[in-house]
C-alpha cells in the first residue's frame, strides 16, 4: 500500500518569491525506510513539513497539489488523526520539548489522543525500553545530555506508534557516539517494527545502507529518486548537487571509472570489502582497457 | 509557602525569626545545599537598605512618638521598630517561597493545580510559562557568554553602561523568544494537541501523570490544618491584633527604656 504519495505538490512561503517546494510527485510504499538528502534550503523540510501536515496548517503561504497519507488528503484530516498516523522528530529536539520532565514529555501526545492510562502505562514501559530513557523518566528534558534529548524525541513520538514517522535530521547536533546510537535505534525499528521511516540525513555514510530508497531534493523538486544500488550510480551528477556519496560506493566507482570493476555498487563497508576481495581472486580481477 | 503566607498576617518579628529558624531546618531536613542561600544576601541588604532609607527620611511623626537620635539623625521608635518588624516579616515569606521551591519541583505545583480541576488549558499554559522562563534564561547566559568570549569586560563597565548592555539583550531574547514559540507551537500541533483538552470525537483527554500522584488521607490532613491555621491566624491578627507590633516582647521592652 502507499503510505505516502504527493502530486504536483508546490508550497511558497508567505513573503517570499519563490516556491520553496515546485511539481513534486513522489510515493513512498507502506513500511520502507526512505532518505531524503541534499544541500540545505533546497526544500527537504519543507518537504516533510507538507506530508506531516505543518504545512500549510502551522505556516502562512501558498499551497499547489495534494498529499495523501494512506490515501486520505491531508488537509482534510484532524491534527489527532495526523498526529496518530505520523510522527515527527525535529532537528533541533530541544525545540519540540513542551513538558518540565521526560515522563510528561513521553506521555503527552498518547494524553492527547485519548489512550486509556493502562494502555499508555505500557506504551510508556516500551518505549523506554528500546530507547534506553527510563532512568531518565524524572529528569527535566533539557537538562540531559544532546544525545539522551535525541532519544527522548525519538521515544515521545514512537509511543505514538505511528505509521509513519518523520525524522527531520535527526543526528545534526550530536557527536559521533550520538550519531551511531540514533543509527542504532534506526535500524532496530526498520527490523522489528512495521513503521514507515522517513529520514532528512546529510550522513549518507550511514543512512544509505538502512533506505530502501533515497530521494535527492535540488532547487525545491526531486532531482533523484532511486534505490541505493542505482542512486550513486552517476557519481559526477550527485558531486554536483551537493552530495558525496559512501566511501565504499566511491571506492568502487572509481575502480568501475578506470575499467576495474563491472559489479553493483555496495553503500557500505562490509559488501565494498566483499567486492574488493572478489576482484584479487585469480579469475575475479578484471584489467581495464586504457 | 504556607510557612511564608502565614507571616503575612504576623508583625512580632520574633515569630517571624522563629518562622525562618524552621524554615531553615526544614530545608536542611530536606538536604537542600545551605549554602546556595548566599546568592539571596544581597537581596536581603537591599531591602534592608531600602526600606530603612525610606522609614528614616519620611517618618511622619506623631506627638506620641519616641525620638532617638543616631549620629545625629532622628529615629522614631515606632517608626524604626515598625520598619524593623515588617522587614522580618517581608524576609519570613521570601524564605517561604524560598522553601517552597526548593522542596518541590515545577511538577508538583502542576499537578497540585489539575488536581484542583483547573483547566487544562490553564495549567498547560502555566507548564510553558515555567519551561520558557528557563529557556530565556538559559538564552541570557548564553548570550553574555558569547560577549565574555569576544572580550566583554562587565566589572569594568559603569552602572549605566551595564543597564544600557542589559537593555541590549532584549533584543536577540525576544527574537529567540518568538521563534521558540513558533518551533513549541509546531511541537504541540504534531503531537495532536487542542487548547480544549477534548479528543476527537469530543472526549476528554487523558491525564496519566495525575494518576502517578494519588491524595493519601494524610495529604488531606495537612491541607485541612494549614489552611486552619492560615485562617486562625488571619482571624486572629484582624479581628485581635493578636500577632500586631504591640505584642513583640523587643517593642515592649525598648518601650519601657524609652519611658
Amino acid at each position: 500500500m502507499i503510505a505516502v504519495s504527493t502530486q504536483d505538490l508546490g508550497w511558497k512561503y508567505a513573503g517570499r518569491n519563490n516556491f520553496a517546494i515546485e511539481h513534486v510527485n513522489l510515493e513512498i510504499e507502506e513500511n520502507t525506510f526512505t532518505s531524503i538528502v541534499g544541500p540545505n534550503e533546497h526544500g527537504k523540510t519543507t518537504l516533510v513539513s507538507c506530508i506531516k501536515g505543518l504545512i500549510p496548517n502551522s505556516f502562512n503561504g501558498v499551497w499547489r497539489g495534494k498529499v495523501e497519507i494512506f490515501g486520505k488528503d491531508t488537509r482534510e484530516i484532524s491534527a489527532q488523526t495526523l498526529a496518530n498516523e505520523i510522527g515527527f522528530v525535529f532537528a533541533d529536539p530541544e525545540a519540540q520539548f513542551t513538558s518540565m520532565t521526560v515522563e510528561e514529555e513521553l506521555v503527552f501526545g498518547l494524553e492527547n489522543i485519548g489512550l486509556p492510562l493502562n494502555e499508555i502505562k505500557d506504551r510508556l514501559e516500551w518505549v523506554t525500553n528500546i530507547t534506553l530513557v527510563s532512568d531518565l523518566l524524572d529528569k527535566p528534558p533539557y537538562e540531559i545530555s544532546g544525545g539522551q534529548k535525541q532519544r527522548v524525541a525519538i521515544a515521545s513520538v514512537l509511543a505514538m506508534k505511528p505509521r509513519i514517522i518523520i525524522l527531520d535530521e535527526p543526528t545534526s547536533m550530536l557527536d559521533p557516539l550520538g550519531k551511531d546510537f540514533i543509527f542504532d535505534i534506526l535500524t532496530n525499528l526498520k527490523k522489528e517494527q512495521d513503521l514507515t521511516i522517513i529520514v532528512i540525513e546529510h550522513n549518507i555514510e550511514q543512512v544509505a545502507p538502512l533506505s530502501d530508497q533515497i530521494i535527492l531534493m535540488y532547487k525545491g523538486n526531486i532531482a533523484k529518486m532511486a534505490p541505493p544500488a542505482t542512486f550513486f550510480e552517476d557519481s559526477e551528477f550527485l558531486y554536483e548537487q551537493g552530495i558525496n556519496p559512501p566511501m565504499a560506493t566511491t571506492f568502487l566507482d572509481q575502480l568501475k571509472r578506470n575499467k576495474l570493476y563491472d559489479g553493483g555498487l555496495p553503500v557500505n563497508l562490509d559488501d565494498a570489502i566483499r567486492a574488493a576481495e572478489s576482484l584479487l581472486k585469480p579469475n575475479g580481477y578484471r584489467k581495464g582497457t586504457s | 509557602m504556607f510557612l511564608g503566607a502565614v507571616s503575612l498576617f504576623i508583625l512580632v518579628p520574633e515569630i517571624n525569626v522563629v518562622l525562618i529558624i524552621l524554615i531553615l531546618l526544614f530545608l536542611i531536613w530536606a538536604k537542600v545545599d545551605i549554602s546556595g542561600l548566599r546568592i539571596y544576601l544581597p537581596l536581603t541588604v537591599t531591602v534592608a537598605i531600602f526600606m530603612f532609607a525610606i522609614s528614616t527620611a519620611f517618618p511622619g511623626p506623631k506627638p506620641e512618638y519616641h525620638p532617638f537620635k543616631v549620629l545625629g539623625i532622628t529615629f522614631y521608635l515606632e517608626v524604626f521598630y515598625f520598619t524593623f518588624a515588617s522587614y522580618w516579616r517581608l524576609m519570613a515569606m521570601l524564605f517561604g517561597t524560598i522553601q517552597y521551591f526548593s522542596t518541590n519541583r515545577e511538577r508538583d505545583t502542576l499537578v497540585a493545580i489539575r488536581t484542583l480541576k483547573v483547566p487544562f488549558v490553564v495549567t498547560y499554559f502555566f507548564s510553558l510559562a515555567l519551561r520558557s522562563a528557563g529557556m530565556f534564561l538559559e538564552d541570557m547566559h548564553t548570550i553574555r557568554e558569547a560577549e565574555r568570549a569576544r572580550g566583554l569586560d562587565e566589572s569594568a563597565m559603569s552602572l549605566s553602561d551595564r543597564a544600557k548592555l542589559y537593555g541590549m539583550y532584549m533584543i536577540p531574547l525576544f527574537t529567540l523568544a518568538i521563534r521558540r514559540t513558533d518551533e513549541i507551537s509546531n511541537a504541540l500541533y504534531a503531537r495532536g494537541y487542542t487548547p480544549s483538552g477534548k479528543i476527537e470525537g469530543g472526549g476528554k483527554r487523558s491525564d496519566y501523570i495525575l494518576t502517578q500522584y494519588p491524595i493519601r488521607v494524610v495529604d488531606i490532613v495537612l491541607i485541612v490544618l494549614m489552611i486552619g491555621i492560615f485562617i486562625l491566624a488571619g482571624f486572629l491578627q484582624i479581628r485581635y491584633g493578636y500577632f500586631s507590633m504591640e505584642h513583640s516582647p523587643l517593642y515592649q521592652f525598648l518601650l519601657s527604656r524609652f519611658s
